[in-house]
């Protein structure tokens, strides 16, 4: 290396980032997914967790890895010689006799030295009727194979205040299980969708267009000529195609594939690839850029409307009414433009240009954007709307335990639903005979019960009873594990309102290995 | 409760104390509505489980961890695990067997004496080394395999090596091989009966192509960081280290191509090289989190739960879970692949022009999605065609890479393609078009 080039490195490291701290370092592999916000989000939550067993300790562990604040296990059980076989957070007999939660929490707490873990050896029941205020300050509670009786009272002091925090409702028996997750609106900006937002080719923004215009197809040299970006080809040929045809795109089928002739006939090379990414992406030209119906339908959401809107609406309502007025006025009609721009065949500075381009108008778009909003709103957040505007989902849940009045649902997917049916059965079951292992008879009555007399069972029902039978108070360390992944998983994407967590019932089936959705 | 019970990996009778598998025996006792005839219930699996049965775990990172706490919770009392890595930072977010103080020691060993601790009565017998250092005896005297790898290469080798020990005389030979991987908020778990049903060799075509960035693009015309980066790594590191390798895992190593890379993307006007970027491009970095290697390894653990015990049916073959909108996933049976070059028996049918060249024939060869080899070498039974190493070969083999396939090989000639990344030979028909 020239001495040149050592006097410019380190002139250049000087102005950036050395290594990275250990706290950086070691969440490396998951910033990669949900990046410092999704990480503050989690290192501010607090999860409560009713229960020490294996299920619980499974979430939870999944939970302290990747360094949630605080959390809490609810449990005044003391360890039994079956927990202390199938809890990796139990040491085996040396735990035996002591209190579960106490035990649970020191062990999980060495996973990671940032988290706070709190053993409450209260029990639930006494504190639901006395205060159950304490809940709300938690962002999230998980309750693995509570009885009904408490689980309903727990599930409706939660339902009763939409700003309670959401209630993760985990069954299993054996090799299966269930997870639902009662929330009242989850809004989403950054759900990482993987659908791109629109170029806008078919409605070029003023500098783009003109852009295009300025090139000089013709007299430009080979190599310039086969290094222009494939945007900027098609907004050029469409553009000139307009001209002849007053003004419209490609429409029949046989205009498209002329309009794609005429694109590799501009070429002047044959293994110019940049004509070729052209023609692949020629369907840009005549698909129309409009707000996406998803997104359309979310305008229309109630909380939306200038009546719903107030002071105390979230920033997220105030940014879609924003988006909606933005979208009215804007002279395309389109979301605002993000400057994302593919990787596509281009030289240096015609794709550097062209980014430029997109950035200096998207912009401009979110300066207008913000003109129209009225809410004070953090400017953080605002950019990552803006960026994310055409993948924001708003999920609406429901409270636990309202799919049974839904007869007709009951009775379909029967997969699903027959091995739902069959858990629901067994914890009304253990509430009544406390202690007596079910039987098949009791099971298929409680069932019957639930989707409404006369109606004939799922096929399949009897297979699942049957499995029920074998192992009604079975906590398996595999199922326990896979669904302790499986709801921290969702519990992360509640926390971080990053990706998107599921609606309704999770069913899980370990002797087939499937899951399923239902009742969302 | 036994007298001697706390005594870490005693006998494991000893160590069973009452109820210590209350969970499991409920599944153990009694067979399913849909468990097969075959199982015995009772005693006699049990035995088999706790005092017979050896099991493989091949990885003790993401996966690994998981797989082995599984295991011995499960009743798995002889567990042998490989791992040729040792303990990173980065690690700490998921692979919960280790702590900071653990850094820089090898992962099969401190895993094995975790688990060992924390479960009474389990021996894990760790191997720190490569996968390809033990041969066919030591593979032998397992009844299954899981693996928990990042590795393509490794994977292939390791199915590779256990359908060429499938002895039909010999159904000892037969060992189920079971393979679990993950990538952010996705993961699958597979069920491999080797010869008998879809291996890892059929379902190539299904891993997502690598990124790779066209030469010229790094050296002419960068307009991603991601192209500064390539360029500092993959033309400036040798042209100014010469002979001394770049190790990704050295961070003054990152350093030096992040400085680099900054300095090009700042010539070319090209914004967003950091170093975590650098080093997710350099070391090929993929996202991963405690959770979904939780559900992976729980599926591959239940899958040799269920074949070890024959409780319950094992899953055929395929489950592929996608976490990142709701939760989706789809088990399904994948196909054996006709040509498999590990399972099919067959050669492959390779149709190509009078005119290719050799050269073009090599080319192509590492392309193809469903063969991925890096450098093969060349011969038919009875001449050489091209070999990559020794030196001396190379250059003798050299010239021939310029002559046409059709002057070596006759119409439906067969070729044999070795490369040191493959435990196998690919043997190769081909016929002119």
């Amino acid at each position: 290396m020239t001495s040149q080039d050592s006097q410019d490195i380190e002139t250049a490291t000087t102005a950036i980032q050395s290594q990275p701290d250990n706290k950086t370092r070691r969440y490396d592999r998951q910033l990669r997914l949900w990046a410092a916000t999704g990480q503050s989000a989690l290192e501010s939550a607090r999860v409560l967790v009713l229960s020490g067993d294996a299920t619980s300790t499974s979430i939870l562990k999944n939970l302290v890895l990747p360094g949630i604040g605080h959390f809490t296990i609810l449990d005044n059980g003391a360890v039994s010689h079956a927990d202390a076989g199938n809890n990796f957070f139990l040491e085996g007999l040396e735990s035996i006799g002591k209190k579960r939660a106490s035990e649970a929490v020191r062990l999980l707490c060495e996973l990671n030295d940032s988290v706070e873990g709190h053993a409450d050896t209260r029990n639930l029941s006494t504190f639901l009727d006395t205060s159950p205020e304490w809940l709300s300050s938690f962002t999230i509670v998980i309750a693995h194979n509570l009885d009904n009786a408490p689980l309903q009272e727990l599930s409706s002091f939660l339902w009763s205040d939409p700003s309670y925090p959401p209630l993760v409702v985990v069954r299993s028996a054996g090799f299966l299980g269930e997870f639902f997750i009662q929330f009242h609106e989850h809004a989403i900006i950054e759900s990482h969708s993987e659908t791109a937002p629109s170029l806008r080719i078919d409605k070029p923004f003023p500098a783009l267009r003109e852009f295009a215009l300025s090139l000089d197809f013709a007299s430009m040299d080979p190599t310039e000529h086969g290094h222009i970006p494939y945007v900027v080809i098609l907004v050029r040929i469409l553009e000139d195609w307009k001209k002849s045809h007053d003004g419209n795109p490609p429409k029949t089928y046989a205009e498209r594939q002329e309009f794609k002739k005429s694109i590799l006939a501009t070429k002047v090379k044959s293994d110019e690839e940049n004509f070729d990414e052209a023609e692949a992406q020629a369907y840009r030209c005549w698909t129309e850029t409009k707000v996406p119906p998803e997104i359309a339908a979310l305008f229309e959401d109630p909380a939306v409307s200038p009546e719903a809107l107030s002071q105390t609406s979230s920033p997220f309502f105030h940014l879609l009414a924003t988006l909606k007025e933005f979208t009215d006025q804007s002279e395309t009609h389109t979301l605002p433009l993000t400057s994302t721009l593919p990787d596509m065949k281009s030289d240096t500075s015609n794709y550097i240009h062209l980014q430029r381009l997109y950035k200096i108008r998207a912009e401009e778009e979110k300066q207008a954007f913000k003109s129209h909003l009225r809410a004070h709103v953090d400017d953080a957040m605002v950019d990552s709307f803006v960026k994310n505007a055409h993948s924001l989902q708003l999920l609406r849940g429901k409270q636990w335990g309202t799919f049974h009045q839904d007869k007709p649902a009951l009775a379909s997917n029967p997969k699903e639903t027959c091995t739902h049916l069959a858990l629901s059965a067994l914890f009304s079951l253990n509430e009544m005979n406390t202690g007596a292992p079910p039987i098949a008879e009791a099971l298929r009555q409680q069932i019957q019960g639930t989707v409404g007399e006369g109606v004939e069972l799922p096929e399949g029902i009897d297979d699942i009873i049957g499995e029920i039978v074998r192992a009604p108070s079975a906590e398996l360390p595999n199922t326990a594990a896979f669904l302790g992944g499986m709801v921290a998983q969702e519990v992360i994407k509640m926390i971080t309102k990053q990706y998107v967590p599921v609606k309704g019932y999770c069913i899980v089936d370990l002797i087939e290995t499937w899951t399923g959705v239902i009742g969302a | 409760m036994a007298s001697n019970s706390a005594q870490i990996n005693g006998s494991a009778i000893s160590s069973d104390w009452r109820d210590r598998y209350f969970h499991i025996d409920q599944i153990l006792d009694q067979p399913g509505p849909r468990t097969d005839p075959s199982f015995s219930a009772g005693d006699g699996v049990k035995d088999f489980l706790r005092n017979k049965c050896k099991i493989l775990v091949i990885g003790a990172g993401g996966l690994g961890c998981e797989i082995l706490a599984n295991l011995a919770l499960t009743g798995f009392k002889d567990i042998h695990v490989i791992d040729m890595d040792t303990i990173d930072i980065s690690n700490l977010n998921r692979q919960f067997l280790f702590r900071p103080a653990d850094v820089g020691k090898p992962k099969a060993i401190v895993a094995a004496e975790y688990v060992m601790k924390r479960v009474p009565g389990v021996k894990v017998t760790p191997y720190f080394g490569k996968i390809q250092d033990k041969d066919d005896d030591y593979y032998m005297q397992f009844n299954l395999v899981i693996c928990g790898l990042d590795s393509v290469e490794a994977r292939r080798w390791i199915n590779a090596t256990l359908v060429n020990l499938v002895d039909p005389e010999n159904p000892e030979s037969l060992k189920p091989l079971i393979d679990g991987g993950t990538e952010g908020f996705k993961g699958q778990a597979r069920v491999i009966v080797p010869t008998i049903s879809s291996c890892y060799e059929c379902s190539l075509d299904m891993l997502n192509k690598p990124t790779t960035f066209p030469i010229c693009t790094i050296a002419n015309t960068p307009r991603l960081p991601e192209h500064c980066i390539e360029w500092a790594s993959v033309l400036e590191w040798p042209r100014v280290h010469r002979e001394k390798k770049l190790d990704t895992d050295d961070p003054e190593h990152i350093g030096w191509l992040y400085s680099v890379a900054s300095v090009r993307a700042k010539e070319f006007n090209i914004e967003g090289v950091t170093w975590s970027l650098t080093q997710g491009v350099v070391k090929n970095v993929i996202p991963a989190i405690a959770s979904t290697n939780a559900i992976i390894a729980a599926s591959c653990c239940n899958e040799a739960f269920k074949i070890a015990t024959s409780s319950a049916a094992y899953l055929n073959n395929y489950f592929m879970l996608i976490g990142t909108e709701g939760v989706y996933s789809f088990t399904f049976e994948h196909e054996k692949r006709e040509h498999c070059p590990v399972c099919g028996g067959k050669s492959l049918e390779i149709p190509i022009s009078r005119d290719w060249t050799v050269e073009q024939l090599i080319e192509m060869l590492t392309e193809k999605q469903t063969i991925q080899i890096k450098k093969p070498s060349l011969s038919t039974s009875t001449k050489q065609i091209y070999f990559q190493a020794p030196p001396q070969l190379e250059q003798a083999t050299r010239p021939n890479l310029e002559k046409k396939v059709s002057e070596l090989v006759e119409e439906g000639g067969e070729v044999i393609v070795t490369a040191s990344t493959l435990p196998f030979h690919l043997s190769l028909v081909i016929t002119y078009t």
